[in-house]
């Protein structure tokens, strides 16, 4: 009982121990702001990027292997996959308007592909009801229905921009923002001439570099970017990538992984992508998986068996004997470089790659001699989980998170050497009084109790306080570091350099209260030394201390 | 008159008793002894004041009739038994001056003879848990310089021996009574304007009243004070010796008990002993020759 009514007393009538209760909110707070985002950045990293590669992936890089969609039919019968989605992927330059050419991953994927993970839901442009949170004045151009007439009505209008000629773009290529989603969704686009479908591509938002991301979260549509026509004159044309067409440029490889020729096609734009992950949004573009096919000579062909020499070459003796024509020695399948699959919720990533490799066993013993064997798959990894294939970028993150633990747990040792100190100093400086407690019949146990309760009570004060300002800051981390960046130019978080374009803002209640729970330890840890001197004072030396 | 202050007058038994008391305390590298085989004993409702000078010894003697302190296990030599060559502060086995050994214990003094009872029961033998009960029920302590808690209120340190013995729930079940029955105390010392004032906010005399409170609310038989009155001027400390004697009539207001409280009191002033019924000299850690009469005022 009066353990906790001189712990009470004490705390109201000092100013130390609250000078301990704030080095601890402060430990408190910065170790969950620090773990928080980091442990977040790893979280959406992890969660991005299983959406966008699913659970496991069978890779034969470069070449590709054949078949695939008769592994896809035997990986879907398979009651832990929810879904198989053949791709391709190849490096390639892309050229964008305005002339420059970048590098960039280019990914063939058909409608399966949303079967993997979000791609339906990372296409931008598409009609929004409502404004995104951030977004207070509704300046988001996807809110409005109009948008694409406006355009319209601005390059008929504009004919000239600082005295520079305003090209507009073939008519049709603004498109309502209903179209644009559905187009993004197929790959496709609808020629506006002829009426037919023509294949397109997807690139991510960041690539053309055209789209400007806003502090609100949004993407401002851009409208004029300055290019050169052929004959050399400089003029203004569309920025808004999906009303042009980009060129691709891509090197095939025989099955022995040498150079063909490089292979260019111009492709209309759909739409733009955002997985939310930086360097994918910047360097990643899709296009329908049949013209990656075409361009890389992946599609299903003929194979032709030795041929003349020369097929112009005089045969027979009369000259009257046409060589022999190549034959049709076999057919070749169409191929792809990977199939992504992705589990049924509850089956493990792990637990999913096991069955995959079965199946590709017996995948590759159906087709073997045109297919990577099972052994080549094994022993090359070719199957392999998400997390396997990042595993060191992940690990990376890890250990610098875990690092970074560390160093605030040094901090936070500091800390409890400070209630230590805090404590040490409040135990002299309350002798007389652990002698009046022994005095009137205290034990040790209640006297050690006092400083313990004491100790935890900061602790425990000092953990919600802190917990309390780092979820604010947390949950507050992107406007709070927009507003440095407006302040005092200052910018921590570079998305170029950080993957995510956003600091993550999400706080767990597990890491909330390991941190809390951390800080009430320490602090008790802080005040026990000093709680088991006070129980240890000889009472009469206590009463005599001056 | 014994010479080892047994003389208890009165008409109870013993209720607190000690026989063949060292002590010896070590102030830095030098052991300085303070009592010498002390004996002495109180009867049940006897007010003794143990009279000496300054260092005679009396506070420490107190100290350990209430359980704060205990006397020393191992008696240590202060002198050769053969050459009488003072010993104090070394702790040489041999004698520097005869070669005797010095080592042991004198056959009279043999530790088993130290012994500190209270109602039979020896305080030597008690754990540091028991000591603890002993010092929460059976005795309240009255200090010179009043030792009250600064952060508590003046109820508030009253109740704090009975916060002790009742622990959080029996003391929450028994709020409104230990309250009552510390305001009444307080109110019978003229403290009953202030119960919630702070220990720096009273005179020397309240704070001492006050003291003299809280060793009364769990009604311990015994209340041993140390000079209390050593700290304020005659007349508060008259009043004081008033409200000791009241606290000695029976049991305290609002108290069931109905024998006479034994005091020892400790005190270096002749005047102030003379209020007790009997007194016993210390001079140098040895119970001085004679025991003298109090008034019993």
């Amino acid at each position: 009982m009066y353990q906790s009514l001189l712990t009470r007393r004490y705390l109201t009538s000092k100013i130390m121990p609250w000078l301990a209760m704030v080095s601890v909110a402060l430990c408190c707070m910065i170790t969950l702001v620090v773990w928080s985002i980091m442990g977040g950045f790893l979280d959406v990293f992890k969660d991005i990027g299983r959406k966008m590669e699913g659970d496991v992936s069978i890779t034969w890089p470069t070449v590709g292997f054949g078949y695939y969609e008769d592994l896809i039919s035997r990986l879907e019968k398979d009651p832990m996959v929810a879904g198989a989605a053949p791709v391709i992927r190849t490096y390639g330059m892309v050229s964008l308007p305005d002339d420059r050419a970048v590098a960039a991953t280019i990914q063939g994927v058909d409608g399966r592909y949303a079967k993997i993970g979000n791609f339906e839901e990372s296409i931008w442009w598409r009609p929004l009801g409502r404004a995104v949170r951030k977004d207070a004045r509704a300046q988001d151009p996807r809110l409005n229905p109009n948008w694409w007439r406006e355009m319209e009505d601005t390059f008929r209008v504009t004919k000239s921009l600082d005295g520079r000629p305003v090209e507009a773009p073939p008519p049709g290529s603004f498109r309502s923002w209903e179209q644009m989603y559905e187009d993004g969704k197929r790959l496709m686009v609808r020629d506006p001439r002829t009426g037919e479908d023509r294949a397109a591509a997807v690139p991510g938002i960041e690539l053309g570099g055209f789209s400007q991301r806003q502090p609100g979260g949004w993407y401002k549509a851009p409208e004029f970017a300055a290019s050169r026509r052929s004959d050399g004159q400089n003029v203004w044309s569309s920025a808004f990538l999906p009303s042009r067409s980009i060129m691709i440029t891509v090197l095939p490889m025989d099955r022995n992984g040498r150079d063909i020729a490089t292979r260019s096609l111009k492709l209309p734009v759909a739409n733009e992508f955002r997985s939310g992950f930086f360097e994918t949004d910047k360097s990643t573009m899709l296009v329908h998986l049949s013209v990656l096919q075409k361009l890389l000579k992946m599609e299903a062909g003929e194979v032709l068996g030795a041929g003349p020499v020369n097929p112009y070459a005089i045969e027979g003796e009369d000259g009257s004997e046409r060589p022999a024509e190549a034959k049709v020695v076999r057919v070749e399948p169409a191929k792809v470089t990977t199939v992504l699959v992705r589990a049924k919720s509850g089956v493990a990533s792990e637990e999913l790659r096991d069955r995959v490799e079965g199946i590709y066993e017996g995948f590759a013993r159906a087709h073997e001699g045109h297919v990577p064997s099972g052994d080549q798959m094994r022993t090359s990894r070719g199957i392999t989980t998400w997390e396997r294939s990042f595993a060191v970028f992940i690990g990376q993150v890890q250990k610098e998170t875990v690092t970074v633990l560390m160093l605030l747990l040094l901090i936070s040792l500091v800390c409890t050497v400070l209630i230590l100190a805090i404590f040490w100093s409040m135990v002299n400086e309350k002798t007389k009084d652990i002698g009046i407690l022994r005095s009137v019949g205290c034990s040790r146990g209640g006297v050690a109790w006092i400083w313990l309760r004491y100790g935890a009570t900061i602790g425990l004060v000092g953990a919600v306080l802190g917990l309390a300002a780092g979820c604010a800051i947390v949950w507050n981390i992107n406007p709070i570091h927009e507003w440095l960046g407006q302040v005092a130019g200052i910018q921590m978080w570079d998305p170029s350099v950080y993957y995510l374009p956003e600091i993550p803002n999400k706080v767990r209640a597990d890491k909330a209260a390991i941190v809390g729970a951390s800080a009430v330890f320490l602090s008790l840890m802080g005040a026990l030394v000093p709680a088991v001197r006070a129980a240890n004072m000889d009472p009469v030396r206590a009463l005599r201390f001056e | 008159m014994a010479v080892d202050g047994t003389g208890a007058m009165g008409a109870g038994g013993v209720i607190l008793s000690c026989s063949g008391v060292y002590k010896t305390y070590r102030l830095g590298r030098v052991d300085v002894p303070v009592l010498h085989g002390v004996s002495m004993s109180v009867r049940e409702g006897e007010w003794v004041a143990i009279l000496g000078a300054s260092g005679s010894g009396k506070s420490t003697l107190m100290h350990i009739l209430g359980g704060l302190d205990r006397a020393d296990r191992i008696v240590r030599r202060t002198a050769c038994p053969k050459c009488a060559y003072d010993l104090t502060g070394l702790k040489a086995e041999v004698c520097p001056e005869c070669g005797g050994s010095v080592a042991g214990i004198l056959p009279s003094e043999k530790p088993a003879a130290t012994r500190v009872e209270f109602r039979g029961q020896d305080l030597t033998r008690m754990s540091v848990s028991q000591l603890d009960t002993y010092r929460n029920r059976s005795v309240g302590f009255v200090f010179q310089f009043y030792h009250l808690l600064p952060e508590l209120t003046v109820v508030e340190n009253a109740l704090l021996p009975a916060m002790q013995r009742w622990g959080r729930l029996g003391f929450m079940r028994k709020r409104g009574e230990l309250m009552g029955q510390a305001r009444m105390i307080l109110e019978s010392f003229g403290l009953g304007h202030r119960l919630e004032h702070r220990p720096a906010e009273l005179s020397g005399g309240e704070r001492q009243r006050t003291a003299i409170a809280r060793a009364l609310i769990n009604d311990p038989p015994i209340l041993l004070a140390d000079e209390p009155t050593g700290n304020l001027d005659q007349k508060t400390g008259e009043s004081i010796l008033d409200s000791v004697a009241r606290a000695r009539g029976g049991s305290a207001p609002g108290q069931a008990n109905a024998a006479k409280r034994t005091i020892v009191m400790v005190t270096h002033d002749a005047r102030v002993a003379a209020r007790a019924d009997r007194v016993v000299r210390l001079v140098d850690g040895r119970v001085a020759e004679g025991v003298e009469a109090g008034t019993g005022v």
